[in-house]
Order: C-alpha cells, then structure tokens, then sequence
C-alpha cells in the first residue's frame, strides 16, 4: 500500500448515509426559499457542511446506541413542512395558562405573536453545535421561523408548537432562542403538540443564555402523537449567580431524543433539571444531559424518573464534568428507573467526571420492579393488587411533578402523564 | 375464658373446647424464612372482644408472626393452619385479609410519597366497606368520619393532604398507623411493635388510640418487646415467644414479672 493511498483514506471524509443524502438533496431543493430572518443563509449552509463533517448518527455510537433513529431515517420528506404562516383558521389549542402570554406556532411557523415577544431576534449567537447534538444543526438548516424572545424584566411566557395534519410526513422544525437580560426571570412554558397521522419529524433547537442574577424557570411538555419522530437539542449558558429549573416531562412520539449542553459560566450558577419520562407500547425517550461546571461555586441537581411499560425503552445519559476552575462545586444527580413491561427496558448512565478538589457529588441511579415493601403496605390496607401497582407508578413520579410550581401546568403535566398509565387513570390518583 | 391460649401438646385437646367466638384461631404454626425455621408450632386462639400481648426477645418470630398473619410474601408457611372468623386465613390474598377485618400495624411503617394520606385512607377504608356490602362514604362522609379520629390523635388535619408517612417522624408514624386502624375499625389488630421508639406523651397518645378501638367487637394483638406499653393498654393475656415457641402464657401480671426478672428466665424453657 502506497503513502499516497494512505494520506487519501486518512483525510477522506466519512462515507455519506443515505440518510444523509437525502437530508443534503432535501436541503439544497429548498435551500433558495428558507427565510434569512430565521436563520442566514450562511448559518445553514455552515450548518450543512458541519452535519455532513459529522455524518449521521449511527446506533453503534454509544451517544446515540439507545435513539431509534430508524424512527427519524423514516420520514419521506426533510424540507419544512411549512414556510409561511398557516392559514387563518385558528388550531385547536390547550386551555391558557393564567396570567402567561402565549406564542403558537404552527408546524414551525408563527401563527399568532403577543405584543412582548414581538422584542426580535438577537442576543442568542448561533449556536455551535457538537457532534452528540448534531440533530440541533438539522434544524438549523432548515427552520423556517423562529421564537426569539430577550426579556430584561420579569415575564410569563407560554410557547405553543403544534403540528397539524398538515405536517404529515413532513418535517417541521420548532427554534426557541430565549435571552434573560441581567436580573431578568422569565417563567416558560414549552410545549410540543400535534398527532398527524404519518411519519413526521419534529427536530426543535433551544437555545438560553442567562445574564447574570437571571432566573430562568422552564416548564418543558413533549406531547407528540404517536407517528411523530421527535428530537430536541438544548444548549443553555449561564452567567453568574444565574439559576436555570428546568421540568420537563416526555410522554408523546414514537421516539423522543433530548440532546441538552448546559454550561455553568457564571461563579454561583445553578442547574436544576428534573425530568420524568413515560413510554408505552414500543416508544423511545432517550435524554443525553451534559452539564459542565466551568465557574467556582456552582450547583447541578439533576432527577429523573422514567417509567418504562410493555415494550418501551427509556435511557438516560446524565453526564456532569466539573472542569479544574470550578472549586466548590455541588451536584446532586437521582436518576431512577421502572420497568413495567416485560419486554420493556430502562438504561440510566450516571457519569460524573470531576477535575478539582473540594467538591460535593451524591448521585444515585436505579433500575428496577416496583419496591415491594411498598406494595405489601398499601395490600395490607384492602388496596387491590392492580390499584396498588398504579398508585406506586404515579408516585414514583411524583418528585418531579410535585416540583412543577405552577398549578394548571402541573396539571396539564399530571393528565398527560396519567394519560400514559391508564390504571392511574383508573384508580383516580389525580383526584 | 373465651380467650384460650395453649401450647404444645394442650393445644390440641383445648381445640375441642374453644369457644365459637373464636376469631383467630391458630394451630401448630410453623414457618420458615428463607430456609431457617423462626415459628416452630404456635397455637393461639384469640376471640372477639380481647387483648394479646405477644412479648418475646428480639429473633423470638414475633414479627414473623404478625406479618404471616398479615400475608406478608416471602414466608414459607411449613405446616398449620389459622382460621379467621372461621376462613382459612392462608388462602387470602393480603388484600383480602385486610378487607375482611385484619389489621397489620408496621414496625416500620413505609413513606409513599406522592399518595397523600386522605387518598390512601379512604380508598381503604371504601374497600373495607365493600366488602360488608356498606356504602362508600363520599368526601364530605370521609372528612366527617376522618376529623374526629385525627383530633384524637393529635395530628395536624395538614397531614392528609401530605403523601403517606412523607417526612413523618417515627412517632407521627406510628400515630398514623393507630389513625388508619381507627379508621377502618378493624376486628383483629395485630400492632407490631408500635410502640417502639416512641417517647412518653406519644405512648399515651397512641395507647389511647389503642384503647379507644377496644371493645367487644374487636380484638387487638400488642406485639411488643417492653412492658411499659402494657401499663396504658392492659392486656387480658399475655404470651412470651422465645425461639419461635410460646414458652409461656398467663395475664397482665407475667409481662411484670418479665420486667423483673428479663428474657433469660423463660428463654431457657424454650431451650428444653
């Protein structure tokens, strides 16, 4: 074998997918219509080449070994589904939330805006993207709007994404870019709706940055159909002082991926992600979390429940990598698992990498049946067998719901994630 | 006497002669806990209307014996039988059993965060009824019926909308546990232990509560390591367990006498 054989292979780039051919030959016969106001043309064009730097994922990655990304290589189309605002008929939407201005989107694309929001784009720089959250650079070279909200005072805002029928077999892409301005506190309800009735992606990039002294509470409800291919990628930075609560709750689509990077900059920034999961029949909900502890003094809490039934397989990769200029540091990690389901499946991957003394790091993660000390005490009590299995599901969620301060989201949350466990329904937890 | 208690061979010729109130009637009990023996044949019969302390040193199978009684899973019961209120007892699922009127008071009660106590409560308390073919209480009856009892028990009316034992107390615990009995009214209360780790005023509260189910319609079963409880709820009989045996029966006067003279001078009797 020649030098110069060895100097091409060594310098090629990866063999293409067919995947992600498509995606390229999607991208580039829509490219000349996609708006410069939500993403410049050059962003997407360096979103294209990065996405094709990285090749498309593959299950024998150990980022991506638990996404069912043959879920995402099954839709038909790549290209937005839509690139204008949807049509005067209003959708049919939730109830409002008290007090919060509401955005809707409407398969990507701006249906109704509030006067607040209507504060531009700007103060969120394009974000780059690593390899692990490559789906984030899918929607930037293809979105077709964006929520772009800078708030400087104190703010309560819902953003709505729908996906109609329309969207069926399409893909759309939802882009939340939210900017707290120093001593800002925003409180955010995300949610992702829609059920059409053909395979359809959902990619939505978010992306925070928190001034300093800002608090930023983010209430974060996944509740796609189940046709849909849904994949999120957060990446967030915190500044001084700055506090990130993140409720996130995943119950919708046949497979859910959340890609999340969030950056602790700020000396005394603090984290807290709590996330509940719940899969049934053959769905997926795969959270890659990687936090990073880059100033002195700052917090991560990081919980998550996942409820794994008949056939579903819930993971979970919480990664918190404390860098040598972080002294000080507290993270508390508590990721558990239930598996329900014969054939179901829950993997937890807790990894801590720490690179400086004087740390505080308590992490827990379990897998496991219902505890059967549990069981017995509510049998001894005359509670039948089934409503005693349904009661410890939904309180083993509990902790996360409970952190969910807002009454009608929390019960927005509760019926969804009732929703999934029918014999909760049944038993009349909620009441 | 209604109440009979035998042991060994005595068992056996007094089963012909006990009374037909019997409500819980044991015979020959024998069981193991992960292949070691801890009951080696109790017979005990206890009727409607008594109160049984069970005292014993710790490993003597008091617990064992509560929580068999109870359905507890993981005992493997070897041989005898307990009838209650003249049904095999061992074919009943757990649920069964307590709808049916049995009571397990825990040693060590469980918190069940994110099921609140006033759900736990009068889901039970509905399924009891069920089963006496009584009417469900709405939620007005509940609270009704509910308010008195935790008065009694000097509980917070908070604590039912908190989640089942959730950041409770060792004593709240156990004060909750004599509230769910109160509730369901139960015909046999086997309370195991409940007096452990308790101070002095939340012993009273708790014996009061105790005292308060008494009567000819009920009957309680005190498991308990200490005299002292025995001194706020008097029992009619008292039985000592030692190496899964009862080596010793008599009245309230036997738990005294073991006050003074300590577990040594009966454990013997099992020994022989």
């Amino acid at each position: 074998m020649g030098a110069g054989m060895l100097t091409t292979a060594a310098t090629a780039a990866p063999p293409r997918s067919a995947t992600l051919e498509r995606i390229l030959s999607d991208y580039q016969a829509v490219a000349s219509s996609l708006p410069d106001a939500a993403v410049t043309r050059d962003a997407r064009t360096q979103a294209m080449r990065e996405l094709s730097r990285f090749g498309w994922p593959k299950s024998s990655d150990e980022q991506w070994r638990y996404t069912n990304l043959r879920a995402f290589e099954a839709v038909a189309a790549f290209g937005p589904a839509a690139l204008v605002p949807a049509p005067a008929a209003a959708p049919e939407l939730p109830p409002a939330l008290p007090g919060f201005e509401r955005l809707v989107y409407v398969d990507g694309v701006r249906y109704h805006q509030a006067a607040r929001a209507a504060a531009g784009l700007g103060g969120v720089a394009g974000t780059q993207w690593p390899a692990e959250q490559r789906l984030g650079l899918l929607c930037d070279m293809f979105a077709s709007d964006v929520a772009a909200l800078r708030i400087s005072g104190t703010a309560a805002i819902e953003v709505l994404f729908l996906t109609s029928a329309a969207a069926a077999g399409a893909s759309c892409y939802p882009r939340l870019q939210v900017a707290l301005e120093p001593g800002g506190e925003l409180q955010l309800v995300e949610r992702h709706l829609g059920a059409p009735d053909a395979p359809t992606l959902v990619c939505a990039n978010i992306e925070v940055v928190l001034g300093r002294g800002a608090r930023l509470v983010h209430y974060r409800l996944q509740q796609c159909g189940l046709h849909t291919a849904f994949a999120d990628t957060l990446c967030a930075r915190l500044a001084d002082e700055s506090s990130y609560s993140v409720r996130q709750v995943a119950i919708g689509a046949a497979c859910a991926r959340t890609s999340a990077q969030v950056r602790l900059a700020g000396r005394g920034a603090a984290l807290s992600w709590q996330a509940i999961a719940v899969g049934r029949g053959q769905q997926v909900h795969d959270t890659a979390l990687k936090v990073e502890h880059l100033a002195a003094d700052t917090r991560t809490e990081e919980v998550f429940r996942g409820i794994a039934d008949e056939r579903a397989r819930i993971a979970f990769s919480g990664h918190i990598h404390i860098a040598s200029s972080a002294p000080g540091s507290d993270t508390r990690q508590s990721l558990r698992g239930l598996i329900e389901g014969a054939g179901a499946e829950v993997d937890l991957r807790p990894r801590l990498e720490i690179n400086t003394d004087e740390v505080k790091a308590q992490h827990g993660a379990t897998t496991g049946a219902l505890d059967e000390n549990l069981m017995f005490y509510l049998l001894a009590r005359g509670i039948d067998r089934d409503s005693a299995r349904a009661l410890l599901k939904w309180a083993f969620l509990g902790d996360v719901l409970r952190a969910i301060e807002l009454p009608a989201v929390r019960r927005a949350a509760e019926h969804g994630a009732a929703g999934q466990l029918p014999d909760v329904m049944a038993v009349g937890a909620l009441a | 006497m209604t109440g009979t208690v035998e042991t060994g061979a005595a068992a056996s010729a007094a089963a012909a002669t006990a009374a037909p109130a019997a409500l819980l009637d044991i015979r020959d009990l024998q069981v193991k806990v992960g292949g070691q023996q801890v009951l080696r044949g109790i017979s005990l019969t206890i009727g409607a209307g008594q109160v049984h302390a069970i005292m014993g040193p710790n490993g003597s199978g008091k617990s064992t014996l509560a929580h068999v009684l109870a359905g507890r899973p993981g005992y493997e019961i070897v041989s005898g039988s307990a009838s209650f209120e003249g049904r095999d007892l061992f074919a009943l699922a757990p649920e069964q059993r307590a709808r049916g009127g049995l009571f397990l008071g825990f040693q060590y009660p469980v918190e069940i965060p994110g099921v609140n106590n006033a759900y736990l409560l009068k889901a039970a308390l509905n399924a009891a009824r069920r089963e006496r073919s009584l009417a469900e209480l709405d939620a007005f009856e509940f609270l009704e019926l509910v308010r008195a009892k935790i008065k009694l028990m000097q509980i917070d009316e908070s604590f039912l909308s908190r989640g089942v034992n959730e950041g409770f107390s060792g004593g709240e615990k156990k004060r909750n546990e004599i509230l769910q009995m109160l509730v369901l009214e139960p015909k046999l209360a086997l309370l195991d232990e409940t007096d452990s780790g308790l101070d002095i005023d939340a012993l009273k509260v708790v014996a009061n509560g105790i005292n308060t189910l008494r009567g000819p319609q009920h009957a309680i079963v005190l498991v308990t390591h200490y005299q002292r409880m025995l001194d706020f709820v008097v029992p009619d009989f008292v039985h000592v367990l030692a190496r899964g045996r009862i080596v010793r029966s008599g009245d309230r006067t036997l738990a005294l006498e073991l006050e003074k003279r300590g577990y040594d001078w009966v454990s013997g009797q099992a020994a022989a």
